[in-house]
């Protein structure tokens, strides 16, 4: 056979009228059961993941709150420890003890009879 | 030779399969029994482990509310006098003592404690907690941390600590260990001052520390209490203090009080009695009465300070006037009883009204009493029931004024119709027996009085801060208006001032300055009857001013050891200390010129 005849049986083969020039469709690829149930337990254990992930983040915070409140207690503590040493600073008891208080000379009353 | 055989197998064909079938079926079993345990405890018994698991990291907290501050004023500041100071309580665990002898030497060591107190504590049978030292300061604290002694812990608690240490302190009253206000302003305000306490409930780790990730968990913060601001002026209360001591010493008197008011608006300057108390030290006093406010929770029967109301009473009925005069008979009858005066006022003859008040004559009281019934000789109803009316329903007498302290006392008054030997009792209320009242209802009627008439309630709390910084200040309150007209109080003011300056007190005053005053001496009531012929109370009750009155004085001294004229040798030099000590330091406004 020539090369012009085996092109002419070629169309005549395949170039009818009236037929389609592709004869079927690629298959559609689907997964399989075991494929979707691993997937899924993968992304339930991707979700699961990042719900302890954020709770391990979210408890982390409660520590540094804690540390935070501790240090807040420890300094309302000094500020305490401060007014009460400036409060018995003020003692009048200890005014009256002081040097300056010492130093002081009695002035004359005014209310008494000039 | 023969043949060599084959060993015979021993190996039985699909045996191998079947021993793996069997492990399979061991493997089985064991996942099943695994499945069948976890669906037990986790299905069947979900409920009861979940409720252990969560009585393990569900914790419930309470968070201790402040207590309020104590203020006072001072210089036109204010400076705490009450304050709050965590201290620490040493405890052991005697299980975890190994060396008792080491450890309570190294403790007492610290403490200044003693060493053989806490050796004995330390080897204590069948209990787990025994209290070393209680109070311990923050460095002794830190210094017994570090020695890590096993067994031996550190607790934290509030206490109330006060710079000015004995100041004011029957006033202020002090916190038990039950954390209850006990006496004085912490009695009466404790609602006010110890806050609400707050509630932590969440889900902790191991440690106790609260997971922030849990929906559940709950947090009311504590609403802590109220900071106070009391009316009390500290150096003024300071120099009070002072003189009422050394005025007790001179008179070797065991107790006394004194009290200095606004008459203007009620408020409480300055208030004490002695002796006193370390508020700070509370459970060492042995006598309970020390914790007690004399000047408001005993009442004593007055004496003849109680004229100066009864002259103001029958001068506002318009029964008499300041410049009436009358005939003294010297003594008066009534229930088979005689009521006469000292020896200094002598007998019988004509008299003015000034006269009743500067010389203190009982009888002048009586005969006033009598003219506000219109019956000269006898107290008849019409003037038991008039008098009775200034007594309690304007001089507020017979209730408690509903100042902020703890144990406030009424007094008491007789009533006008019902008893026996009503003339005779009605005639010793005019001078002030027979009848009771504390110092500050005396300070608070007298107020009401020279004033022109306002009765105000007397109160300590110049303001209340919250805990959310928003403050409320107390307004003065007046009770009762019109208790006497305003010329009732001119006519009063000017006759105590008359008295005043006829009386000697020394050092004289300017004339710059207004002061008034009357003495009084009580005698005192004997339980089985009658009065004590030789125990006598002083009181002295007074203002000073300059235009106006700004400052009244109430002073008592108790069964002090100069002979019956406890009033001016005892109460007056007080008064007269007091007033000179408010005119040099705290801004009396003089005369106008």
């Amino acid at each position: 056979m020539t090369y012009s005849s085996s092109v002419a049986v070629s169309r005549r083969q395949y170039g009818r009228r009236n037929q389609n020039s592709v004869a079927f469709a690629a298959p559609a690829k689907a997964l399989g059961p075991v494929s979707n149930t691993i997937i899924l337990l993968f992304l339930a254990s991707l979700v699961g993941l990042l719900y302890l992930t954020q709770v391990t983040k979210t408890n982390a915070f409660g520590y540094s709150i804690n540390d935070l409140a501790q240090e807040q207690s420890k300094l309302l503590d000094q500020k305490s420890d401060l007014e009460v040493g400036a409060a018995r600073l003020h003692s009048l008891d200890r005014v009256a003890a002081s040097e300056a208080a010492k130093a002081l000379v009695p002035a004359a009353p005014s209310g008494s009879v000039r | 030779m023969s043949p060599r055989q084959a060993p015979a197998s021993t190996r039985v064909p699909g045996s191998s399969n079947r021993r793996v079938q069997v492990w399979y079926g061991v493997l089985a079993l064991i996942m099943a029994l695994l499945v069948g345990r976890l669906f037990y405890l986790q299905i069947i018994k979900h409920d009861y482990y979940r409720q252990a698991a969560r009585a393990d990291q569900l914790k419930e907290y309470s968070i201790t509310a402040e207590r309020g501050v104590i203020s006072a004023h001072d210089s036109g500041g204010f400076v705490p006098i009450v304050l709050n100071e965590k201290l620490y309580t040493l405890f052991v665990d005697p299980v975890y003592i190994k060396d008792a002898a080491k450890d309570s030497k190294q403790i007492a060591a610290l403490t200044s404690g003693d060493q053989k107190k806490y050796a004995a504590a330390m080897k204590t049978k069948n209990t787990r907690y025994v209290v070393l030292e209680k109070r311990l300061g923050d460095t002794i604290r830190n210094k017994i941390a570090e020695l890590k002694l096993p067994g031996v812990g550190l607790q934290a608690q509030n206490y109330r600590t006060y710079p000015q240490g004995t100041l004011a302190a029957q006033l202020l009253g002090f916190v038990g260990g039950d954390g209850q206000g006990k006496y004085g302003v912490e009695q009466a305000l404790n609602k006010q001052l110890a806050g609400t306490p707050g509630r932590l409930k969440a889900v902790t780790d191991a440690e106790g520390i609260p997971l922030a990730a849990n929906s559940g968990n709950i947090q009311i913060n504590p609403k802590h209490g109220d900071d106070i601001t009391l009316t009390i002026d500290l150096p003024m209360q300071k120099q009070l203090e002072t003189i009422l001591k050394n005025g007790l010493e001179r008179v070797k008197s065991g107790s006394g009080s004194a009290v200095i008011l606004d008459p203007y608006s009620g408020a409480i300057k300055a208030m004490a009695n002695l002796p006193t108390y370390n508020p700070a030290e509370y459970y060492n006093v042995s006598d309970q009465k020390l914790f007690n406010n004399a000047a408001v929770s005993d009442p004593l029967e007055v004496g003849s300070v109680m004229k100066v109301l009864t002259a103001a009473a029958a001068l506002d009925l318009k029964v008499i006037s300041p410049d009436s005069t009358y005939y003294d008979p010297g003594r008066w009858e009534l229930d088979e009883h005689t009521i006469t005066n000292i020896e200094e006022v002598g007998g019988p003859g004509t008299r003015g009204v000034i006269d009743i008040l500067n010389k203190s004559i009982n009888t002048g009281a009586t005969w006033m009493l009598m003219q506000m019934g219109g019956e000269t000789g006898s107290i008849n109803k019409k003037a038991r029931e008039r008098w009775h009316d200034y007594m309690v329903n304007r001089y507020q007498f017979g209730k408690p004024t509903g100042v902020e302290q703890g144990y406030e006392s009424g007094g008491t008054v007789p009533d006008p119709n019902d008893g026996f030997g009503l003339e005779l009792a009605y005639a010793n209320t005019s001078f002030g027996q027979s009848m009771s009242a504390t110092p500050l209802q005396m300070a608070a009627a007298l107020s009401s009085v020279i004033n022109g008439g306002a009765y105000y309630r007397p109160y300590l709390v110049d303001s209340a801060a919250g805990s959310g910084g928003q403050t409320s200040k107390n307004k003065p309150e007046i009770v009762r208006r019109g208790v006497v007209a305003s010329r009732v109080g001119e006519q009063v003011k000017t006759m105590m001032e008359y008295i005043v300056s006829t009386h000697n007190l020394r050092p004289a005053f300017s004339s710059r300055y207004s002061v008034g005053g009357k003495t009084g001496t009580a005698q005192i009531a004997n339980p089985a009857g009658g009065y004590y012929g030789d125990r006598f109370n002083g009181t002295y009750i007074g203002f000073v001013g300059g235009d106006k009155p700004q400052y009244v004085i109430v002073v008592r001294v108790n069964e002090p050891k100069i002979g019956k004229y406890a009033g001016s040798a005892a109460a007056q030099p007080v008064f007269a200390d007091l007033a000179h000590m408010l005119i040099n330091n705290f801004n009396v406004v003089p005369k106008r010129e």
